[in-house]
């Protein structure tokens, strides 16, 4: 086997931007908000599911291509005859693309609606169970619905980056850039949520759900919000996966890949820290990839499959992480609010402001200001 | 299966999403035993029933109380016990290996049900003894609970930790003694599953929804809650889909499993402390245990 550093390189970076999105999600959930997430591989799945049938059949609706017989068993023929008409049309494909994106966005926020519903009253055991319990079910669905993705055997998608298929290795490049600049949109979003005031009152009713009611706080709503926003992103996840590959399956989406490595890299990185989340990802996909690729040369001197070993290994290293350093590489920080002194300075500024005179009549901006403002 | 699930619940309350993997174990067992010595899984029960209990006694003692004793929350304690589940995985996955190297066992990784039941006028005979051993495992359970010291002290430690530790009562043995007895009826309950059903290294993952709705429907704080429930979703199961099917067709089979998370839905809706707070003798036990434990969760929260 040739080894392409820059082929491993390019692999490395889509898997990573799209494990770094998934994850950031799960620490949105699970970090911040207090959402224990063990049934992420159906939402990503949903997502990818959704896009990769609907936008095949949209594009042989859209290109007047006949259909002869059943669309799944023949979609291995369109493919040829459709990806060259997509090719010469960029501004088609990248409408199909945005609209798979936002047709596997509704989804993930509608399946996350519903799997959430029963159980989001109630603890964060019963949450766990019933989206695990949930996410085997949408498994056994996925490979049992056969019109919708062709079941186990999965069906192939039209090649919306085609366009850029101009060379050895432009796509993967092009597809890249896309995720990269996706990944990197869901870190600043996440990042944005958890310095603001919401991802504060996220973190209070994570720590601690009845003081958090008592200050007006709707802890179910919350919760609720957040499953169906993470879900959303992680469908959005989904659906590029599927543009990349080129073929969705419902062998792909296992409680191993999506949920379980997504957990190993929140865990690993620090939950509540973006930042740490966001390295987690990093070492994690790396090694998986390095394993990867260095596991072949093992085979021949142990005598089962290596994956067993990786199964094994990385679940020792998730245990061995929750024993010995249960905060992640880089722990949570708690969120920092003004020091005092600066708020006295903001106070004394406002007072010394020209309006002013001796009695505060007519202070500047309203009431909030004015409570503020009233010495003792 | 329930019953276990149940047990490892009351004690370490934490859901365990491993538990299939006990299934798996005591299908293995069973399958390893039946294909290299030609044993007939009821025989090979006992057998089935000491290594899992040992495996889950393993896992209790080697990294859940570690986690727990080093205060990882529930989060932690949810997420380690799925990583289990992984880890497990991927010892069948050697072990089938093994076998299929060794023993050129070419049907390791799955297998068709296996043979060395016998029948009862003209019935299999799973179906006399699956039910009986259920009967007599819930009426050892019960005499263990409430006629032997032993038991009563269980439970006490099961409901109140700190009030049993009080009274002189060992918690820990107690608590080493369920995980015995959980991981034992799984892997039961594996070695039985090998007579009707084909098995593979997954099957017991993939149990884990029908054994999940059964503790909840029964209500997770109650081992005869789990017996009731256990059975209730058997029968369903079992009885919507074959309605289903004279009525739609054999479509409907893919879709069996979705009855056990339909009635866990519907009992989290209208139900969440499952059958058992409906009208039961135990009624002001499981409430006044509901209630401890959302204090003590409360306490440590803050």
């Amino acid at each position: 086997m040739v080894f392409n550093l820059l082929t491993f390189l390019v692999d490395l970076g889509t898997t990573y931007a799209l494990y770094l999105a998934v994850s950031l999600t799960l620490n949105l959930e699970a970090g911040f908000a207090g959402v224990p997430n063990f049934g992420k591989v159906m939402f990503v799945a949903g997502g990818a599911a959704i896009a990769g049938s609907v936008i095949g059949r949209l594009s042989v609706i859209v290109l007047g291509i006949n259909v002869h017989g059943d669309y799944n068993a023949v979609v291995p023929q369109l493919i040829p005859q459709i990806d060259p008409l997509l090719a010469s049309n960029f501004v088609l494909s990248m409408a199909l693309l945005l609209l798979g994106i936002v047709l596997a966005a509704g989804m993930g926020g509608v399946m996350g609606y519903f799997a959430s519903y029963p159980a989001i009253h109630l603890r964060e055991d019963y949450l766990g169970m019933l989206l695990l319990a949930a996410a085997q079910l949408f498994q056994i669905f996925l490979g049992g619905w056969t019109p919708f993705i062709n079941g186990t055997q999965g069906i192939e998608v039209p090649d919306l980056f085609h366009w850029a298929d101009v060379g050895v290795g432009v796509r993967d490049a092009v597809i890249l850039v896309f995720l990269a600049a996706f990944a990197f949109l869901v870190y600043v979003y996440v990042e944005r949520v958890a310095r603001s005031p919401l991802g504060r009152t996220l973190r209070a009713v994570r720590d601690n759900e009845v003081a958090a009611r008592a200050l007006g706080k709707n802890d179910v709503v919350i919760r609720r919000d957040v499953i169906i926003v993470a879900s959303a992103i992680s469908g959005m996840a989904g659906a590029l996966l599927t543009f990349y590959a080129g073929a969705v399956g419902a062998e792909t989406w296992t409680r191993i890949t999506w949920t379980f490595w997504i957990w190993v890299m929140v865990i690993m990185g620090g939950a509540a820290n973006n930042g740490g989340v966001a390295l987690g990802a990093f070492f994690f996909t790396l090694l998986f990839k390095v394993v990867d690729q260095v596991k072949f040369y093992f085979s021949g001197y142990i005598p089962f499959d290596v994956n067993w070993l990786e199964y094994m290994s990385f679940a020792a290293l998730l245990i061995l992480i929750l024993a010995f350093r249960p905060g992640g590489i880089l722990p949570e920080k708690s969120s920092l609010t003004l020091p005092w002194r600066t708020v006295a300075e903001i106070v004394q500024a406002n007072q010394r402001s020209p309006v002013r005179t001796d009695q505060p009549t007519e202070p500047l901006g309203g009431e909030r200001r004015s409570e503020a403002d009233r010495p003792g | 299966m329930a019953i276990g699930l149940t047990l490892t619940y009351l004690t370490t309350k934490v859901p365990n999403f491993a538990y299939g993997s006990f299934v798996t174990i005591g299908i293995y067992t069973s399958y390893t035993l039946y294909r290299l010595d030609a044993l007939n899984p009821y025989l090979s029960t006992p057998i089935a029933f000491l290594v899992g209990a040992v495996s889950s006694v393993g896992m209790y003692l080697g990294i859940l109380r570690v986690l727990a004793r080093r205060g990882s929350s529930l989060v932690a304690l949810m997420i380690s016990t799925l990583a289990l589940d992984i880890a497990f995985i991927g010892i069948f996955g050697i072990y089938t290996d093994n076998l299929y190297n060794h023993y050129q066992l070419i049907d390791s990784k799955s297998f068709y049900q296996l043979g060395g039941d016998f029948t009862l006028y003209g019935v299999p005979g799973l179906t006399y003894v699956a039910p009986i051993s259920l009967g007599c495992i819930t009426t050892i359970l019960f005499i263990l609970l409430t006629q032997t010291k032993f038991g009563i002290a269980m439970r006490a430690s099961v409901e109140n930790p700190s009030l049993a530790r009080v009274v002189g009562i060992n918690v820990e043995k107690t608590y080493v003694f369920a995980w015995l007895l959980a991981g034992g009826f799984a892997a039961l309950a594996g070695s039985f599953y090998t007579l009707a059903l084909p098995g593979s290294v997954d099957s017991g993952s993939k149990l884990i929804v029908e054994i999940f709705s059964a503790s909840v429907l029964g209500g997770l704080a109650s081992i005869y809650g789990a017996v009731l429930g256990g059975l209730i979703i058997g029968a369903s199961e079992i009885l919507v889909t074959d309605a289903g099917t004279q009525l739609f067709g054999s479509w409907v089979l893919v879709y069996q499993k979705g009855i056990p998370l339909v009635i866990m839905v519907i009992t989290l809706l209208f139900l969440p402390q499952g059958l058992v707070s409906i009208d039961w003798r135990n009624l002001p036990r499981s409430v006044s245990s509901i209630n401890l434990r959302k204090i003590r969760q409360m306490v440590r929260r803050r």
